[in-house]
């Protein structure tokens, strides 16, 4: 009987307790503060590659210069898990101490671990861009490294067979459509690679082609989180994107067609004209030139589809490191920072990885007529659609997206459904 | 908890006798006994420690962390918030209808290496390669399968040229929401059948040959010798077989989905899994992914439990 009534006591005890703790630790972690830091760990998914050897070597030589005697470890974790590992580590409250971000819903979803950086980067602020997409509520957490945006590179060659004049690309949609029904007929080439097969197809529509559609105050507006998606500009991004893919703009398969992987190569054997690219990591020009000789890659802005639009280039911070909460000398953490966004470093991974880098000192007119195109517009250009959304919205849309591609759903449905999902972040 | 039954009970009882007696003598004959009386719980100890600390805390804490909210409620608990938002979920709802749509699979599942094996048992033409080859693609590991379905089942992959070149339409395997669940499965079981089939194989090695031989010499035919002698002689590994492929089916499609669909087209290949995996890796939400542990946990406890009453009923039959 005794023993009964412990059981019952300790499984009550045990219900009362639920809905206690939390699922993210939030305690701070215990140690030794006063204790002399002598290793600074960090964490990304580039050190590993060759093309970021020198630019690794680079920024640690800065480092080591103004801290001898503090060892720095890069652990270069796969992408793929990324974020669950870094999930994982935030939970726990241990980890690095100096972290690798996308900018833009991976960042700010994760900003109650970070430190903002503020008092540290200061000198930094006029001499890089992209720190937009590493800020949450006016503070930053991240030093951009590179600058990722969605540059609409077109194949020259395709355009020449069919007889069109490479040097000057469609400034409108008709023209464009009308372009693409030429090269369509002279080289079966389709007018869009499109990938969307994990949803992000429609990411880079939205932002590669919106500034073709928006006004430059919808757009604002749109960056600035007043988002009207009742807007008929706003839905004439879905409806194009629907359309081009019912008057068979798109290759054949998008669905299952997968962006980082198959997509690239489509556009890369010239098999489709044109194709949202990216301006860093992977997919860019640099990419391409492994098949297409750099002066047969052209940009283009964004052709215009609606009144009062007027393209810019869509771009953001692609990739920045932070400092983890938890560190114990935020200082030292924040220096290594400065460090991985020198000059020298990013003049490094610029020349070796072929990434757009976020430093605006860099010279890069040796590049070809691609980079020239991207660098030129960089001051004009305004940050991308889509990084403004939350993750969760971004993961509806890609959803959506299929659905419109094959059908099952309209666009004003998929809108609508957007529209409730922007409203409760 | 674990412990021989009525032990406690009994311990208490004599305890409570013995207690006054002993404080004015402690003989060596009742320090003898106390050992033995508590010799079960230290030996039971490890075991029932290591339940507790590794497996059951862990789910308490999943359970409790189910009821408390993500980023900035982190901590604070919310009720059955999270649960009325996975009830709310349409993704959900899709992991939770492809659960028992993988059910329904299962008679398939279980029939074709079934159907393999009973040729190979009798002796088909060429059954010693077929033995091998089946068990082949178990030995893959997910990804790689996965991988090369993916280049197989392409839009402009190979089985598509080959539907092409007889004059059938290309079939977007992958990529159509109404298709692809289908494929993944078909593929899963490409990748496992082979297990299940060494399975029957072992469960033919004890079958009565003179049954099958009686049945012959009675001009049985082959359909018939299936129906009324082989498969009522195997009755209990058909019952295992879809007990271990029902697990499989339900804990070891991650690796294909994240390869070949990504829970994809239109979410309509998500499993409770990777649902969890999603929420907690991608979205940073792993309270709500708590929440879907729990569901998915009652539903694996509900599913389990069933399946012990089944293999229990076929033990008694014999």
């Amino acid at each position: 009987m005794k023993q009964r009534a412990l059981w019952s006591a300790v499984m009550v005890a045990g219900l009362a307790v639920a809905g206690c703790g939390s699922a993210a630790r939030t305690e701070s972690p215990s140690g030794d503060s006063q204790q002399k830091q002598q290793k600074l760990v960090v964490w990304d998914w580039k050190s590993s590659e060759p093309t970021a050897a020198a630019y690794i070597e680079k920024a640690k030589a800065d480092f080591a210069k103004r801290h001898p005697g503090v060892t720095v470890e890069f652990v270069a974790q796969p992408f793929d898990q990324y974020y669950t590992l870094l999930g994982t580590a935030i939970q726990s409250n241990k980890g690095p101490d100096v972290m690798l971000f996308n900018g833009g819903g991976q960042i700010r979803d994760r900003v109650d671990a970070l430190l903002p950086l503020d008092q540290y980067v200061a000198g930094d602020k006029s001499r890089l861009a992209g720190w937009d997409a590493f800020s949450k509520d006016g503070k930053i957490y991240a030093a951009p490294v590179t600058l990722q945006g969605h540059p609409i590179y077109y194949n020259k060659a395709l355009y020449e067979k069919a007889g069109l004049d490479p040097a000057n690309p469609p400034k409108t949609w008709d023209e464009f459509a009308g372009d693409c029904a030429a090269i369509k007929k002279a080289t079966g080439a389709s007018c869009f690679a499109l990938g969307n097969k994990e949803g992000f197809g429609i990411q880079f529509f939205m932002s590669g082609l919106g500034s073709g559609i928006l006004t430059p105050e919808e757009y604002d507006d749109w960056i600035g989180g007043k988002r009207d998606w009742t807007s008929p500009n706003v839905k004439r991004i879905f409806e194009l994107w629907k359309d081009a893919n019912d008057k068979g703009l798109n290759n054949k398969g998008a669905n299952s067609t997968a962006m980082f992987t198959d997509i690239f190569r489509v556009f890369e054997t010239g098999k489709a004209a044109h194709i949202i690219g990216l301006m860093s990591d992977i997919g860019h020009w640099k990419d391409f030139g492994e098949f297409l000789p750099p002066d047969k890659i052209g940009v283009m802005q964004a052709p215009v589809v609606a009144d009062g639009a007027t393209p810019s280039l869509p771009y953001d911070g692609g990739i920045g490191y932070a400092v983890a909460k938890w560190t114990k000398d935020p200082g030292l953490a924040a220096d290594l920072v400065r460090s991985l966004t020198s000059t020298d470093a990013l003049t490094a991974f610029y020349s070796k990885a072929g990434a757009i880098a976020s430093d605006t000192t860099i010279d890069v007119s040796q590049a070809g007529p691609a980079v020239a195109a991207i660098v030129s517009e960089i001051k004009t250009g305004k940050p991308a659609l889509h990084v403004a959304l939350s993750s969760k919205t971004l993961d509806l849309m890609g959803r959506l997206s299929q659905q419109l591609l094959s059908g099952s759903t309209t666009v004003d449905k998929a809108v609508e459904q957007l529209a409730a999902s922007d409203r409760t972040g | 908890m674990v412990r021989p039954a009525g032990s406690g009970r009994a311990g208490g009882a004599t305890t409570k006798q013995r207690g006054p007696r002993e404080g004015a003598a402690v003989r060596p004959a009742s320090r003898g006994a106390r050992a033995e009386r508590l010799a079960p719980y230290v030996l039971v100890a490890p075991a029932v420690l290591i339940i507790v600390v590794l497996r059951l805390w862990p789910l308490v804490l999943g359970v409790n962390f189910s009821f408390t909210g993500d980023g900035e409620l982190n901590g604070t608990p919310v009720g059955l918030s999270n649960y009325l938002e996975l009830a709310g979920d349409p993704l959900f709802h899709t992991s939770l209808r492809n659960v028992g749509l993988l059910v329904l699979l299962l008679p398939v599942a279980v029939a074709i290496p079934g159907l393999l094996a009973t040729f190979i048992y009798l002796r088909v033409p060429g059954h010693r390669v077929y033995r091998s080859v089946y068990f082949f693609p178990a030995v893959l590991s997910p990804v790689i399968v996965g991988a090369i379905f993916n280049l197989m089942l392409g839009f402009d992959g190979p089985l598509n040229a080959a539907l092409g070149a007889i004059g059938l339409g290309p079939v977007d395997w992958l990529g159509d929401p109404g298709i692809s669940m289908f494929t993944v499965v078909g593929v899963h079981v490409w990748a496992t059948f082979g297990m299940a089939l060494v399975v029957f194989l072992a469960g033919f090695s004890t079958l009565d040959a003179s049954l099958l031989d009686a049945a012959r010499v009675d001009g049985a035919s082959l359909r018939q010798v299936i129906w009324h002698v082989i498969i009522p002689s195997l009755t209990r590994t058909i019952q295992f077989v879809f007990v271990t492929t029902m697990i499989g089916m339900l804990t070891s499609m991650f690796g294909l989905l994240f390869v070949m669909t990504s829970g994809g087209p239109e979410g309509s290949t998500y499993l409770p899994e990777y649902y969890i995996w999603h929420q907690q890796g991608q979205m940073n939400r792993p309270a709500l992914a708590s929440a879907a542990s729990t569901v998915l946990f009652v539903v694996m406890l509900v599913v389990g439990l069933l399946q012990i009453t089944l293999l229990r009923r076929a033990g008694r039959q014999d």
